[in-house]
């Protein structure tokens, strides 16, 4: 292939990337992808790589020598252009994997990949006792203090809040028997449901991009039949938090007083800060 | 493979897929814009000049080269061919070539950014340690190999041609003081191109080592993101290694060879690989930028084949080993 043609290959691939990360950035599609500090970074990264494509595609066909000293060296062993492969294989690579994404994607995973991302796992003991030492002592007031309270009385608690303090003993000790209230993605509980009378509540928590993100759950139990919602809507749940030791393990579980449909956030998951 | 997934499966694969490579996309392109104008720019004896006489300094600071020439492995291996033919010694470009993936600072920045809430400190400062350490390691054993033993029998054969070429070259120049209306043995200097000319040449190679990142990376994007939803076969199979002390840095270590991925890039999945322990992400993320299928074939037009071998059997062994006690010391008492 001729240098010139090659060079349009392949400022052409860097451009569909650059286009790509704009197109997710320009839309708000980008908050589904990546947590809040990397989107400017994407962002920047999908103008860098538009003024590289734009800048070797114009400049394709003009012939520039690179100022090194070629003597002794064969043609291919100083070749700043030639890639690992043919270029046309290259833009292949480059770009179908893109395309069948951009094409493919509904901006949110299936319930066998929030299986896997631990929609039905229990949490862990997170709390070293390294961590536990150096942390100061945590109250009651300190809780009611830093929560809002609903005008029925209800404290308002993050998801993510009252999944870890299941594996946190003294906050677990503390919100044991609370009033609270909190929102996240309504799902069918498919263990340990034998009544039918439980659902499960979750929000993914996304450190960097939702390849990492997981899922954070907790049971609800309506003690009867529970409401119908779709799979994946956003509801607010009202009840209250217990730690109840099943299989041998505790779980977060809300005896739910009252369930509403609600609004979905600005933000889809919990982010770092 | 792509093709025949079920829909739940492809709308899954396209989630990881593009957001690992929305996150990692710029990270490549700053590495690649670097290495670009560095290839055009760095004139090729600057490097020798940074390094002392002794010859174990000399090797410890070729480690550290890396955080003032930031190159990626991919870009380093021509780097090296030239700087070795120009006369750096063979223990110095070798703990170059190694280092320079891991302790620039696009790598640390890279590593940092990826493990923000995941100890990002830590695994930085572990990273940019472990890769020196052994860099310098395989350059204080190569110190005492012969060349052959290291290098390609047609790059020394270049070398001694090279040098004999020199030595020619030094004598004819007591004979003559001028190149005019002769042949002369020696060269002239190359055309030094005007400063657009040189811009539109490092933006091309810049260009150039992007698409030549970009494929691997897609590539180990596309596999990380089978993996990372379940959909490939042996998903599962990994998730049981990933508990085991010693299976897990090995596997782990397997995972970045196949996956060939840039240094500036690979922490971003890394981190993903949640069911891992960080010391075998550590595993991962010193021995892919040190050894991988790719590597394996750029290593080839500078080392020899048996160098090669024992060089990956060494890293794999040392890497892991230290990976396993790094996690029980350090990691654990976080």
């Amino acid at each position: 292939m001729k240098p010139h043609f090659r060079r349009m290959l392949q400022a052409l691939a860097v451009m569909i990337w650059g286009g790509a990360i704009l197109y997710f950035y320009g839309s708000g599609r980008i908050n589904h992808y990546l947590a809040t500090d990397f989107r400017p970074i994407a962002f920047a990264g999908g103008l860098g790589l538009m003024v590289l494509g734009l800048f070797n595609l114009l400049t394709a066909t003009q012939e520039v020598g690179c100022g090194h000293d070629h003597s002794g060296e064969d043609e291919a062993a100083h070749d700043h252009e030639a890639g690992d492969m043919h270029p046309l294989t290259a833009f292949i690579l480059m770009v179908l994997p893109l395309v069948l994404s951009i094409a493919w994607t509904k901006d949110k995973y299936s319930v066998s990949a929030l299986t896997r991302k631990g929609l039905y796992e229990t949490p862990k003991n997170l709390i070293t006792p390294f961590l536990a030492s150096s942390m100061p002592k945590l109250t009651l007031e300190e809780i009611e203090n830093t929560h809002c309270r609903t005008e029925d009385g209800f404290l308002q608690f993050n998801l993510m809040e009252l999944f870890f303090a299941t594996g946190d003993r003294e906050l677990q000790t503390l919100i044991d028997g609370l009033k609270i209230e909190t929102e996240g993605r309504w799902m069918t509980e498919r263990v340990r449901n034998p009544n039918g009378s439980r659902m499960r509540l979750y929000r993914l928590f996304m450190t960097c991009c939702a390849a990492d993100s997981q899922a954070i759950p907790v049971i609800l139990e309506f003690g009867t039949t529970p409401p119908d919602f779709p799979d994946n809507s956003w509801v607010k749940v009202s009840g209250t938090m217990r730690f109840p030791l099943e299989e041998g393990e505790l779980h977060p579980l809300i005896m739910v007083e009252q369930a509403i449909a609600a609004e979905p956030p600005f933000e889809e998951s919990f982010m770092r800060k | 493979m792509l093709a025949g997934m079920s829909a739940d499966s492809q709308q899954d694969f396209a989630l990881a897929f593009l957001s690992i490579l929305y996150e990692g996309a710029p990270f490549i392109l700053l590495g690649t814009l670097i290495s670009g104008f560095i290839d055009v720019y760095l004139p090729a004896g600057t490097m020798d000049r940074f390094l002392p006489k002794n010859k174990y300094l000399a090797v410890m600071m070729a480690g550290l080269l890396g955080a003032v020439f930031p190159v990626c492995e991919c870009a380093v291996v021509p780097v090296i061919r030239r700087l070795v033919k120009k006369g750096l010694p063979v223990s110095c470009a070798l703990t170059y070539m190694l280092a320079a993936p891991i302790v620039n600072p696009i790598t640390a920045l890279s590593t940092w950014k990826a493990f923000q809430g995941q100890g990002a400190e830590m695994m930085t400062c572990s990273r940019l340690l472990l890769g020196y350490l052994i860099a310098v390691a395989v350059g204080f054993v190569v110190l005492r190999l012969p060349m052959r033993a290291v290098l390609r029998g047609k790059l020394v054969d270049s070398i001694e041609k090279d040098a004999a070429k020199k030595a020619s070259a030094a004598q004819a120049e007591h004979e003559h003081s001028g190149c005019g209306g002769h042949e002369s043995p020696h060269h002239h200097p190359p055309a030094v191109p005007d400063s657009g000319q040189r811009l539109v040449a490092a933006f091309r190679s810049a260009m150039k080592d992007f698409v030549d990142v970009g494929i691997y990376f897609t590539i180990g994007v596309s596999i990380t993101a089978l993996f990372n939803t379940g959909i490939a076969p042996g998903a599962e199979w990994l998730d049981t290694l990933a508990k085991n002390q010693v299976a897990a840095p090995a596997a782990l270590m397997a995972l970045a060879f196949i996956l060939s991925l840039c240094s500036t890039s690979d922490a971003f999945i890394a981190a993903t690989l949640d069911k891992f322990s960080w010391g075998a992400k550590l595993a991962f993320l010193t021995f892919g930028p040190m050894m991988d299928v790719k590597l394996l074939f750029l290593y080839q037009s500078v080392l020899n084949k048996r160098f090669i071998i024992a060089l990956a059997l060494g890293l794999f062994i040392s890497i892991g080993a230290i990976s396993i006690f790094w996690q029980a010391l350090v990691f654990r008492a976080l």
